[in-house]
Parts: structure tokens; sequence; C-alpha cells
């Protein structure tokens, strides 16, 4: 089954969506900060990854999103975010950052999955 | 290019309107002046018994249509100069106008007696209006200027070295000939002279003064208003994250993750969830309104206002089908001008406006959307027939916080939304009225109707 790395420093919200994924028998591995995220990521080289953007220092999740991207990590990355939307700071996903796909917290467990599943199957036909 | 701008004036867009202002108010005063010289020119042979030389008429006449003519060319060319402190700007026009007034002046003085002219009270007029304008040491000079020559041409006609051209009959004797006359003419003339402009131009510096404080008193104003949103938003946003948290828990568990759920907690933790929602709504406003505030600037896309109705309706549909609510939308435009606009907000604007409709009419209740438009403006009305807003409310319901005091406790809602729309359309220049009971209500349901009008610029 896929490989989901789950980064986030909210222990809350990685043990809420861990339940979800777990759930439907995919295999989360988790990391509480960005260097710890990275290391995960270059380790266990996962089919996804979800990553919060603001974790203890702001902008975080940008940053470890760009240099995964520059070592040529090719999963797919959902990007949690707490402003989007809300704030009018909508960024679309691959405008000004790396990423797929951009979606707001709090995240219910149908939309997760929705997620989820279309960029693993995105990634697959690539 | 002579700088003639005050260093901290530049930027400010009100102190080049004032200029332009002045400048358009200085070139239709010179207007009137043609329409005095003229007026004097043909009326003082009658009226004062006087007689003016071939030469004098030649003059007054020539002088009065240059006046005509470069006061027609400055009207036409203001247009064109451009707000840039570098370049060629409205304060340069000013100093032209200036100039070219000075000029025109002298000749006339010159050619109506000099010493003899009462012309020569225009000179001190002149002066303290080019005080109000132009900078000191260009002021200064200029009077200096104004000063030399007519002190020249006085004493020139005194000593014969040019020739003197009286009003024949103004005066009984003439008096350019009078040394003692002369002399103290010329000194008092110089006194009025150099008194008017320095205290013309201290009051117009610490006009400006005052108005330069005041551009940044706004200045800081500004900054402080946006340093309390971001620290609203950064507050905020710190309250999200465990709302959040809590929330995605409540999912879990209503969503049956963690195993089956009996029928009561299931019922508290529902109710749990529909107040959570509320909470995370409430921050969404908060933020959102936080950052309307912080940014001055909108985005100007091209929108089309029936669209965005029509997604806002198609959003609150199953409100809409559970109340068996009618909803219509008429679009009535005979003119369909472009509009451009900040798509996001007039969403939010419009949901927000529909979404009250749909939630304090009854059940079977009617929400009417009415486009209309001119050449100049659109408008958008939305008119229900709910609960009404009772005439104490009305001027308070754009408030941030405000609910109007017939809204029954079952209706969830913290009084932001009006007052979100009203920023949002009047971001985009634009006004909302209300009006109620609107045409749709009876008496038990008197109904309100929302109008937003907007500006095509």
């Amino acid at each position: 089954m896929a490989v989901i790395a789950l980064i986030d420093d909210d222990s809350d919200i990685v043990d809420a969506i861990s339940l979800v994924l777990t759930s439907k028998n995919y295999n989360v591995v988790t990391a509480s900060n960005a260097d710890d995220g990275y290391k995960l990521v270059k380790e266990k080289s996962p089919d996804l990854i979800i990553l919060d953007v603001m974790m203890n220092e702001q902008d975080d999740g940008f940053f470890l999103a760009q240099k995964l991207r520059r070592e040529n990590v090719s999963a797919p990355i959902l990007m949690l975010t707490s402003v989007s939307k809300s704030t009018g700071m909508d960024y679309r996903p691959g405008e000004i950052l790396p990423v797929d796909e951009f979606v707001e917290k709090p995240i219910t467990p149908l939309k997760l999955l929705e997620n989820v599943e279309r960029l693993l199957t995105l990634k697959a036909k690539e | 290019m002579i700088s003639l701008v005050p260093d901290w004036a530049w930027h400010y867009d009100s102190f080049w309107q004032a200029i332009r202002r002045r400048n358009l108010w200085f070139i239709k005063l010179r207007y009137g002046a043609v329409i005095m010289l003229l007026f004097l020119s043909f009326t003082s042979e009658f009226i004062l018994d006087v007689t003016f030389s071939k030469v004098q008429w030649e003059v007054l006449i020539l002088v009065t249509l240059s006046i005509l003519i470069y006061n027609i060319i400055l009207q036409y060319s203001r247009r064109f100069v451009k707000n840039d402190h570098v370049k060629f700007n409205p304060l340069h026009l000013s100093l032209i106008q200036m100039v070219l007034d000075l000029y025109a002046l002298t000749l006339l003085v010159y050619y109506t007696g000099t010493i003899e002219s009462p012309l020569y009270m225009l000179f001190i007029f002149h002066m303290i209006i080019g005080s109000m304008v132009l900078p000191g040491k260009i002021i200064y000079s200029t009077a200096f200027t104004t000063i030399i020559i007519f002190a020249a041409l006085t004493f020139g006609e005194y000593y014969n070295l040019i020739s003197h051209h009286s009003i024949n009959g103004l005066l009984s004797a003439p008096v350019y000939n009078d040394i003692k006359y002369v002399i103290a003419f010329v000194s008092i003339f110089t006194f009025v002279m150099v008194m008017s402009v320095i205290l013309a131009n201290r009051i117009a510096k610490q006009l400006y003064k005052i108005e330069q404080d005041l551009f940044e008193s706004y200045d800081k104003l500004k900054a402080s208003e946006a340093e309390k949103q971001r620290y609203i938003m950064a507050v905020v946003h710190e309250i999200k994250s465990p709302i959040a948290a809590l929330h995605s828990y409540l999912d879990l568990v209503l969503e049956k993750y963690l195993g089956p759920l009996n029928d009561a907690v299931e019922d508290k933790l529902k109710r749990a969830r529909v107040r959570s929602d509320e909470a995370i709504k409430l921050i969404e406003n908060v933020l959102k309104i936080s950052k309307i505030r912080l940014l001055d600037e909108i985005n100007k896309e091209e929108i089309d206002i029936k669209e965005i109705i029509c997604s806002t309706i198609s959003k609150q549909i199953t409100v809409i089908n559970t109340k068996k609510i009618k909803v219509s939308v008429n679009d009535k435009r005979t003119i369909k001008k472009k509009w451009l606009g900040d798509k996001l907000l007039l969403d939010l604007a419009f949901s927000n406006l529909v979404g009250n409709a749909l939630k304090y009419v009854d059940k079977e209740g009617i929400v009417h959307i009415n486009i209309s438009g001119n050449e100049s403006e659109l408008m958008v009305a939305v008119s229900d027939n709910g609960i009404g807003i009772p005439e104490k409310d009305r001027e308070n319901i754009f408030k941030d916080f405000y609910r109007a005091s017939n809204i029954k406790k079952e209706f969830e809602g913290i009084g932001l939304g009006l007052s979100f729309v009203k920023q949002i359309v009047e971001r985009h220049k634009g006004q909302i009225v209300v009006e109620s009971p609107s045409k749709l209500g009876n008496e038990k349901n008197p109904g309100c109707c929302f109008t937003i009008t907007l500006p095509y610029n």
C-alpha cells in the first residue's frame, strides 16, 4: 500500500489524519518538524507528502517543499494551510510553490481521502 | 529643470491636486482680467473723461488679446502636464503663468503712465498670489526683479531716458517728473511689495507645514491601523489552530472511524461540530476583514456580476431546497459594460447578502435579485420577505458586531457580515443602502432590500 509522509507540528492533527489514512490501509509515517520531515522523506521515499505550511517557524513548510523539489523528490505534495482562501491569500498549486494541492484546515476526512486518492492516481499515471 | 516642489510634497496626490486647482483658478481669474481690461479700455473715456493715445490703444488691445491667447493655450495645455516632481509639472506651469502675467502687466503699467498708472497695484496683488504657490527663492527673485524694473522705468522716465505715456486727462498735473514724489512712491512701493511677499510666503509655508503634519499623522495612523490588523490576524490565526484540531477529532468520531456511536452521544457531538464550525467561520470572517483593512489595493479583473450571483445561489442550494425558498435572478440591464473588481471580495459580499436573505425568510419565502444599470453604474438589489430590519437598527446594521434587535437567538451569527459587505462595496467606490419593508414584504414579514451601486470606473 502507498506510503504517505505526514509532516505537521500539531500532534493532534497528525493523530487525526493518521487515523483516517490508516483506516484506509495507507502506510503513514510522521514527523513533527521540517528537519525531521526532510530526513523522513529521504529515508522512506513516500508516494505522497502531506505538509503543513507553518510549523515552528513561519513558512517552514514552504521551504521544505522547495528543498525537496530541488533535490528531485517527485512525490506529490498536499499542503495544509490555515490561511489560504479565507484571507484571499489563495495560492494556486504550482503557481509560486512546487506543491500539487492546497487544502485549508480543518479538512474533513472525506475531503482528505478524496485529495489523497486523486494525487496518488495522478502520480501512478506519470 | 528648476525644482519647484518641496521635498515632502511630491508624493502626495492632494498636493498636486491643490496646485492644479490653483492653476485652474488663476486661468479662470485671467479671463475675468481680460473682461475687466476691455471694459476699462472702452468705458473710461466716457466715465472718467480721459483719452488714450493711438499707441496706448494699440498696446491695450494687443496686451489684452495676448493675455486671452496665452490663457487659452495654458488652459488647453494644463491637461497634458503630469504630476512628476522631476519633469515639467504643474508648478512650472504656475511659474510660466506668473512670468507671462508680469510681462503683460509691466507693459500695461508702462503705457498707462508707470508711476501715474493705477494699475501698479496689480503688481502687489500678483506677488501675493505667486507667494501662495511658488517657493521662497523664486518668488523673492521675481519680486526683486519687478521692483528693479518698476524703479528703472520710473527713474528712466524722470531722467527722460525713455518716453513717458501718461493718460490724457487722468491727472491735473504730471507727477512723473517730480523727484520727491518719485522717490517716495518707489520706496513705499518697494516696502509694500517686500512685506507682502514675505508675509504671504510665510503664511503659505505655515499652511503647507500644517498640511504636511496632517499627512504625516494620517500616514502614521494608517501604519498603526495596519499593525493592529496584522496583530489581529496573528492572534486569530493562532486561535484557529486548536479549533482546527478539535474539528478534525470531531469529524473523526462523527464519521465513525473510531467505531459506532450511540444516538445521544452522536446528537451532542453533532451540536459540538455545529458550534466549532461557527467558531471557524467567525475566525475566517475576522481574517477576511483584517485582510481587507490591511490591503489598500484590490484586484481589478473583469467580473460577470450575474455569474457571481448565480454561483452564490448554487452554493446555497441545500438551504433553498429544505426551506422551499423561491429565488429569482432578474437581469434588467440594457447596457452591458465590462466591470472591473475583485472577484474574491465580491463573491464574499454577495454570499453574505444572499445568505442573509435565505436565513431570515420563513419557509416558502421569496428572494429576488435584480441586476440593473445605466451608462455609469451597475446596481444589484437583493430583496426578500424575511423578518425585515426595525427602523431603529437600520443605521447600525453596517457596524461591526451589530445585530438587529429582532434577530432571534436561533439564528446563529455574530454581526460581521454586513459590515464586511459594506467595506467591500466601498473598496469598489460603491454604495450600499437598505430599505425595510421591501416590496415583497407583508405585515407579518416586512422583508428588506439591499441595493448595491457600483460605478464602472
